[in-house]
């Protein structure tokens, strides 16, 4: 059992490594198609066979014309690095009524089952934070022992911090990226684009340069998504200090049109330059979102 | 009052608990978090307002819940102003409920309630606090007071007794009402006993208040401005009207006014301002029949008055031979001055010579005749229709009764001749026989008579023996004939022959002949409470205002007691006559007593009146609760018809 070393109560969410590889299976169970299939995988050359080598790589056709046992080396597209972003700020603490767990837990559970694909295609994985107490970095790195990591720097993170007072954070995280991460690479951002400082969008269409693809899945809670609240409420905002005292029967068709219009113009920021959006919220199926940012690679204009 | 009921008073501070929570609710709205905060459009003073005024019902119902369930936790020792027992250690108790109906009592309080309507409140009240092992007597204070249920556990017929008590226009008498109701209780095992006063205390009080009584409804005693008329009387074209009142300003500005049978008359004659009485004369050619008191007082039924013919009221008549029965000194004869010591207020009138004319004994009540020389056919005659009429006379018989004159006889006392002998040797009074006549009876032991006159054989048949000698020999005889009383003694009133007039029996004596004959003629008008004696025998019918007055056998008559002020109309055997009831003026001005006996104002108990409210308080609660379920269903309904005003989309 996956041992929960943050005070975040996971939800249904737990435990993420199971959950995460149940997603992942989940998503090639459904669709039976890898996203890497046929693409990025060349002849590398030749090595002298060692004990233990995979005699399925064996030379055939240089054995029987030389007489040396050569083991043919491939060569992956090491540009489609898996870079991870999630939104680690105090807002993704947030379940909200009806949530089955933390939004960021739901951001972690998409971001393990993304990393988990990867590994098992050889791919290298990195993941960086948005924010987070005990927030760990892991520079991109393939195998199984990396997933690991990923895994243990997901649920070591408790969410914290206000993106809203401090745009440190932001850049912090994706300036990595930009300056290292290679052409092709895939960068996923999970956040639930709430309480970012002015020009965030800007900054994260940034890493979309060099032929790099991005795609920014918004994660909400269903809270967040139907405003269901009743009567006079007032709301206080997990980052920053916005208080808000309405009556929620009166301004839930407000609410929900200001979301649709934060979404468009998230959209009409990213999409410009080659990012996406996804939208999501932490009752979804994951095994579906995930098809759905693989998928996205696949067909980069859907 | 008992730390319980302290503390479950003090939980009564808890209902600023909903005071403050509602407070707290209405200046913040229940807080959330929500991190799109910044998404949400303010409507922040509607849903304050919405909040504020939605909840202020609430909010009174749950502090008047609160304040409920602390009333009941105080339980039986709530104080309330309801009349109710005190006990003593939680005992049964006897109470006489002393019920004023006399005519004060029709005073009106503030409220527009009679006193009298409050004090059956009160007797109500007071009963309803009674409880099983209590005993419950009831009094009436109306002159002379009465008792209308002896002592009795039966608290279903003590009230069916007070729903029964109607006010009258008597005098009071709380003194005897007191005493009467005290005697009620006195043979009772209960250890707590109590005389319960509802009264206007307008009246003479004890000298010496017990403090067994009390005064349960002190506001009863209010000053009041009133104006009764007392009584009017018709003589020629004169009406003469007797008004009291009670203050001046209750005079102030009013006038009595003439009502006659045929509205003609406008006469009209104002009041003085002044308290106390005054008398108002009226002239009218026609034949008047009320009076009345223009403009309004607290007591608007004492404001009327029937119109009564004149009536030169009642005298006692004497003959007496002044020859033979003149004192000494020169005086008036005994018989004569003793009428006058019994202060009756009748006048006394001497007669020289025995009636021969009916007229002459027109408004005598009584006719006293001293020693004879017999009656006249004349007089027999006239005395036989003037008995009839309810009179009552006395014959003292001396040595002259044994001399009649020619064609006189005894008659109606006596039949044929009575004989005059000395006393024989030792013969004295049987003062035994003499019973009636109280304690003074023993002074006729020994009167030492000269002679004595001979009755025994002179009996009419009908006659009875009230008095006799130690022989046996007849003393006194009484006799009915109509609706009158003869009364012969076997002695005269002479102090030559026997200190009969010097003994106390003999003023005894006149006083029951006298008695007698107020009793049985009857004033033509008299004061509400007065006993009207008629005969057993014959047609009788007594009407009021209000109807047939109820008849009533007493001491071998028939007696009827008109309690209201008004003419009332007398039929007997064919005869019919007027008779009125007058209002008696302390009734109006007696003012009530405020300076109450200390004992008086607090029960026996020592507390002020407790009353078990629970019922009322457990009743008053569930339907508080019914009306916060109904508030509450009614906001939630809104609150729906609201949400389906408003359909949320998904982003």
């Amino acid at each position: 059992m996956t041992e929960l070393r943050s005070r975040l109560d996971w939800g249904t969410f737990a435990p993420l490594r199971l959950k995460a590889r149940s997603v992942a299976d989940g998503v090639y169970a459904g669709s039976h198609k890898s996203p890497r299939k046929g693409s990025g995988v060349e002849f590398g050359g030749h090595r002298a066979y060692v004990p233990g080598d995979d005699l399925r790589y064996i030379d055939r056709h240089a054995l029987m014309r030389h007489g040396d046992l050569l083991i043919r080396e491939f060569e992956t597209e090491t540009d489609r690095d898996l870079w991870l972003f999630v939104d680690a700020s105090k807002s993704m603490s947030y379940a909200g009524p009806g949530g089955p767990g933390p939004k960021y837990a739901f951001a972690a559970l998409l971001a393990a089952a993304l990393a988990y694909i990867a590994m098992r295609t050889g791919d290298r994985v990195g993941l960086d934070f948005f924010g987070g107490k005990g927030a760990r970095p892991i520079p991109p790195r393939s195998g199984r022992d990396a997933f690991e990591r990923i895994v243990h720097a997901l649920e070591d993170v408790e969410p914290d911090g206000d993106l809203s007072a401090d745009r440190g954070l932001l850049e912090q995280a994706l300036g990595q990226a930009q300056r290292s991460a290679r052409r092709g690479a895939i960068q996923v951002v999970l956040t639930d684009l709430l309480d970012l400082p002015g020009g965030s969008l800007e900054t994260l269409a940034t890493l979309t340069t060099r032929g790099r693809l991005l795609s920014v899945v918004q994660v909400l809670a269903p809270a967040e998504r139907d405003f269901p609240f009743e009567g006079a409420v007032q709301l206080r905002a997990l980052e920053g200090k916005t208080l808000v005292e309405t009556d929620a029967a009166l301004s839930r068709a407000n609410y929900l049109a200001a979301l649709a219009a934060a979404q468009r113009q998230a959209e009409q920021q990213l999409l410009p330059r080659g990012g996406r959006l996804l939208k999501c919220a932490t009752t979804d199926a994951p095994e579906e979102l995930v098809r759905r940012i693989l998928s996205s690679y696949v067909e980069p204009s859907a | 009052m008992s730390f319980v009921t302290i503390f479950a008073l003090g939980l009564s501070l808890l209902v600023a608990a909903p005071t403050l929570a509602h407070l707290l609710r209405r200046g913040r709205a229940n807080e959330q978090s929500f991190p799109a905060a910044a998404l949400v459009p303010v409507t922040r003073s509607t849903a304050r307002e919405r909040s504020r005024l939605e909840d202020r019902g609430l909010l009174l119902l749950r502090a008047l819940m609160i304040l409920c369930l602390a009333l009941l936790g105080a339980g039986p020792l709530v104080r309330c102003s309801r009349v109710a027992l005190g006990r003593s250690a939680g005992a049964s108790v006897a109470i006489a409920i002393v019920v004023d109906d006399s005519a004060s009592m029709r005073t009106r309080s503030p409220n527009g309630k009679t006193r009298f309507q409050r004090a059956i409140e009160g007797a109500h009240e007071l009963l309803s606090s009674a409880r099983e092992g209590d005993v419950v007597a009831l009094v009436r204070a109306g002159k002379p007071a009465r008792l209308s249920l002896a002592a009795g556990s039966d608290l279903a017929a003590v009230a069916r007794a007070i729903d029964e008590l109607r006010p009258t226009d008597r005098a009071t008498d709380l003194s005897a009402a007191i005493t009467l109701g005290r005697a009620a209780l006195s043979s009772l095992p209960h250890q707590d006993k109590r005389v319960v006063l509802l009264s206007d205390l307008a009246g003479e009080l004890p000298g010496e208040p017990g403090a067994d009584v009390w005064a349960a409804l002190p506001e009863l005693a209010h000053k009041a401005d009133d104006c009764g008329v007392l009584r009017a009387e018709q003589s020629g074209p004169r009406v003469s009207a007797v008004v009291a009142c009670s203050t001046e300003a209750a005079a102030r500005s009013r006038s009595l006014k003439l009502i006659t049978k045929d509205a003609s008359s406008k006469a009209e004659a104002r009041l003085v301002v002044q308290r106390g009485e005054q008398t108002l004369t009226l002239e009218s050619k026609a034949e008047a029949s009320a009076v009345e008191l223009t403009g309004s007082d607290q007591n608007p039924d004492d404001d009327r008055a029937e119109v009564a013919p004149e009536s030169r009221g009642l005298s006692l008549a004497v003959h007496v031979d002044s020859a033979g029965e003149a004192v000494a000194t020169g005086g008036a004869p005994l018989l004569e001055q003793a009428l006058h010591s019994l202060s009756y207020g009748a006048p006394v009138r001497p007669l020289a010579e025995l009636p021969r004319e009916a007229a002459e004994l027109n408004d005598v009540a009584a006719l006293f005749i001293d020693d004879p020389p017999g009656l006249t056919p004349e007089t027999r005659g006239v005395m036989d229709s003037w008995l009839e009429g309810g009179a009552v006379a006395a014959l003292f018989l001396g040595a002259r009764a044994h001399d009649t004159q020619l064609g006189a006889s005894l008659e109606p006392f006596l039949r044929g001749a009575v004989a005059w002998e000395p006393l024989p040797q030792g013969g004295k009074v049987d003062v035994a026989s003499f019973g009636w006549l109280g304690a003074e009876a023993e002074s006729l032991l020994d009167i030492a008579p000269k002679g004595r006159a001979r009755l025994d054989s002179a009996l009419l048949p009908g006659a009875e023996v009230v008095g006799r000698w130690s022989d046996g020999k007849v003393l006194v005889t009484r006799q009915e004939r109509g609706r009158g009383l003869l009364f012969s003694v076997g002695l005269p009133v002479s102090v030559q022959i026997s200190d009969l007039p010097l003994r106390p029996a003999f003023l005894a004596l006149l006083d029951h002949v006298v008695s007698e004959a107020l009793r049985r003629r009857g004033p033509r008008a008299s004061e509400a409470g007065t006993d009207w004696w008629f005969p057993a025998a014959g047609n009788l019918r007594v009407t009021g205002s209000a109807g047939p007055l109820a008849l009533r056998e007493a001491d071998g008559q028939r007696v009827t007691t008109p309690e209201v002020v008004g003419r009332y109309q007398i039929d007997l055997n064919g005869k019919s006559e007027a008779r009125f009831i007058t209002l008696p003026a302390e009734e109006v001005l007696s003012e009530p007593k405020q300076e109450l006996p200390s004992a008086w104002r607090a029960n026996k108990a020592g507390a002020a009146p407790q009353v078990d409210a629970s019922p009322e308080l457990g009743w008053l609660l569930l339907a508080l609760l019914a009306l916060e379920l109904g508030a509450r269903f009614w906001r939630l309904l809104r609150e729906r018809r609201a949400q389906g005003a408003i359909q949320p989309t998904s982003p």
